[in-house]
């Protein structure tokens, strides 16, 4: 199975190119990470694979699960085990947490041609995997996003990865706002749901959030492409001397 | 039928159509509409609407001997059924009950009026044939619960009385069941004296045949309060224009809309909200979602006298528009006289917030669900309050509105 393969694609957006022949391959249970200077196209990247509408995709193949990928319109995406943090979660007021997630995750079994979970299952699940991110039940009874401090908002989309399940997670700086504790806690999440047939591809500035998760590639991204792809001793590179070297 | 046809034919079906006083004013009126002597321009009750489209219809109305019933269900929940604008005589401890009688014409002309220009207030008064005294006793803690029946092809005009007496604890409710074909103007002038606490519930839900013109005038005495909420699903025209006069010290009055347009419907909408008394507040929110071609316009009013000192006054509109055809105009405007006031207002009208839809897609659910939850959310808030009862009927309405989106 080719589990995500992008071949040579190239995006704009009002005209402006950004990604620019970008191609990866990540294999099942593998964890990747990009890391670029601010502006080179790394949320662009991973708004493209969710399926963000604003974007125009000029050319190129994405290959998800051996299916095209761009035919999926966001849900499809989600429901097949696409999933991304993003790097500034949205507020919603008025939409609750806990029956929104529930139905995300019915969304997705009902795809899968799966029964789906009932509220008691479900609230039991939830509580479980909030109280292993340090997420009080207090907050789960919150509208989505809203109000919640930079922190709460990444720990919250690790708790939705965690409810998903999903074969492929991205995660856009989501290290980003986190204070020295809370970056432990995300990252055991993390380190917790991961498993042979999971993988991820991680955005990040910093090399911290790698040495937790010990990524299988760094790879390094300027103007929409990759220009550079190593082990982990690439992110202590950037971290002594920055992008010029590349 | 034309106009003066109307007004010739059944000039003698009129209520007070005896009383020469009244007979001269209906004539002023009526000559009013029909040389079209409306300032156009600044009317809020001409916006969307003609002053043909509102003169030309078929009067029809008749007395029934059916006679209409109150219900008393329990020693708190009364049921007042109002058939073809009458309504049956009743009196007990907690309230009395009367259709307008021909002694009652000092009291009709009485009643306050700062709808000088309003065409539908003049043809009220011209085509009057129902009202309704409604007495609610000092002290008395009800939840009443009043159905407007209107039959098939019945024009009702009606003007109606309210007084809610010192210390009464009362959620009144209007729910409309209107037939086929029907015209439904009605104005309330309503009292609410000291200390009493009235919760106003409207549900406007009928079919695209029927009309209704809803107009209250409200003055509220000292510590009282007064809270409206207007719920307009109708696929019929609906005209809401409330006016509210603060005039005892420390009452507080809030008036809440919420409307769900679709196709070539039309709602308009007005609040007037005058202070004239110290250290009280006034909160009006108006939020609509409009799909299709529908329409709607919010005037609201603020007007803080100079010594209503103290007051704190809120505007607030709030639009969803699910299509590039629709439109909702909102023209919030607040004049203040007195210095030592807290008052604001603001406007959010746009379409569905695009970001809030990838998220919650982003997490698998589908367009359509995502769309209902968002908004679903828009207007969960005004629902917090509301009994059992009134929030199944909401939410029956919401499902049917939001099921009726997938269809497009
Ligand atoms: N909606 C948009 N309209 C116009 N330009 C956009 C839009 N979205 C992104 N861009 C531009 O595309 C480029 C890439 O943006 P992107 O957000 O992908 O960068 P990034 O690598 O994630 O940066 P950062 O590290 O700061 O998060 C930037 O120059 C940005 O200004
Ligand atoms: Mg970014």
């Amino acid at each position: 199975m080719i589990f995500l393969n992008i071949n040579n694609l190239n995006v704009s957006i009002e005209g402006k190119k950004i990604l620019n022949d970008f191609n990866i391959q990540i294999n099942e249970g593998e964890v990747h990470a990009i890391m670029g200077p601010n502006g080179c196209g790394k949320s662009t990247l991973a708004n493209v694979l969710a399926g963000n509408e604003d974007y125009e995709i000029n050319s190129g193949k994405v290959i998800f699960k051996d299916e095209d990928l761009l035919d999926l319109n966001i849900e499809e995406r989600a429901q097949k085990g696409l999933f991304l943090a993003f790097q500034y979660p949205v507020e919603i007021p008025g939409v609750n947490i806990t029956p929104f997630l529930q139905a995300s995750i019915n969304s997705k079994l009902k795809n899968e041609k799966k029964p789906e979970i009932d509220n008691i299952s479900f609230a039991k699940l939830l509580k479980k995997n909030a109280e292993e991110l340090g997420i009080s039940i207090d907050m789960l009874k919150r509208s989505i996003n809203t109000g919640f401090s930079g922190g709460e908002k990444k720990r919250y989309e690790i708790l939705q990865m965690s409810i998903l399940n999903p074969a492929l997670s991205i995660f856009d700086e989501t290290d980003s706002g986190l204070d020295v504790d809370a970056l432990r806690v995300v990252t055991e999440g993390i380190n917790r749901f991961k498993d042979s047939k999971k993988s991820f591809l991680i955005i990040t500035h910093y090399q911290k959030l790698l040495d937790y998760i010990h990524p299988n590639y760094v790879h390094v991204m300027r103007e929409g492409r990759i220009i550079k792809s190593g082990d982990i001793s690439l992110a202590a590179e950037i971290e002594k001397s920055g992008y010029q070297n590349f | 039928m034309t106009f003066e046809n109307n007004f010739i034919n059944h000039s003698k079906d009129y209520i007070f159509s005896a009383n020469e006083t009244l007979a001269n004013q209906r004539e002023q009126s009526f000559r009013k509409i029909l040389k079209n002597n409306y300032d156009k321009k600044n009317n809020e009750s001409l916006k969307n609407i003609t002053i043909s489209d509102l003169s030309k219809f078929d009067y029809f109305y008749k007395y029934e001997n059916k006679a209409p019933k109150v219900s008393v269900l329990d020693s708190i929940n009364y049921e007042i059924r109002v058939v073809n604008g009458m309504c049956q005589n009743f009196e007990d401890d907690n309230i009395e009950i009367r259709n307008l009688q021909n002694y009652d014409f000092n009291s009709f002309l009485d009643q306050d009026n700062n709808n000088s220009d309003d065409i539908i207030i003049d043809l009220n008064k011209i085509f009057l044939n129902s009202g309704i005294f409604f007495n609610i006793k000092n002290d008395t803690k009800l939840n009443i619960r009043l159905i407007h029946d209107t039959s098939d092809n019945f024009t009702v005009f009606q003007n109606n009385f309210i007084n809610f007496k010192k210390n009464c604890e009362i959620n009144f409710e209007d729910h409309f069941n209107l037939s086929h074909n029907t015209i439904n103007n009605i104005n309330y002038n309503t009292k609410v004296e000291e200390c009493a606490v009235v919760k106003h519930n409207i549900f406007q839900d009928f079919s695209s045949s029927n009309k209704l013109y809803l107009t209250s005038n409200t003055v509220c005495k000292k510590n009282s309060s007064y809270n409206q909420n207007t719920y307009n699903f109708s696929k019929g025209f609906v005209r809401n224009f409330h006016n509210i006069s603060l005039n005892g010290e420390f009452a507080k009055a809030s008036l809440k809309g919420c409307f769900f347009l679709k196709d070539e419907n039309i709602c308009t909408n007005k609040t007037n909200i005058v202070h004239n008394a110290e250290h009280c507040i006034s909160d009006q929110t108006y939020k609509g979602i409009l799909n299709h071609n529908s329409k709607a316009n919010y005037y609201s009013n603020t007007f803080v006298s100079e010594n209503a000192q103290k007051t704190e006054g809120y505007q607030l509109s709030k639009g969803i528009l699910l299509t590039d055809h629709c439109s909702f105009f909102s023209k919030p405007e607040l004049r203040i006289f007195a210095d030592d006031v807290k008052c604001s207002h603001g406007s959010t009208i746009g379409p569905v917030d695009e970001t809030a839809l990838y998220y919650l897609r982003s997490r698998g659910i589908n367009k359509n669900e995502a769309m209902k939850m968002i908004i679903s959310s828009f207007i969960e808030e005004d629902l917090q309050n509301l009994d059992h009862q009134a929030r199944i009927i909401i939410s029956n309405n919401l499902t049917n509105f939001l099921n009726s989106l997938s269809d497009d």
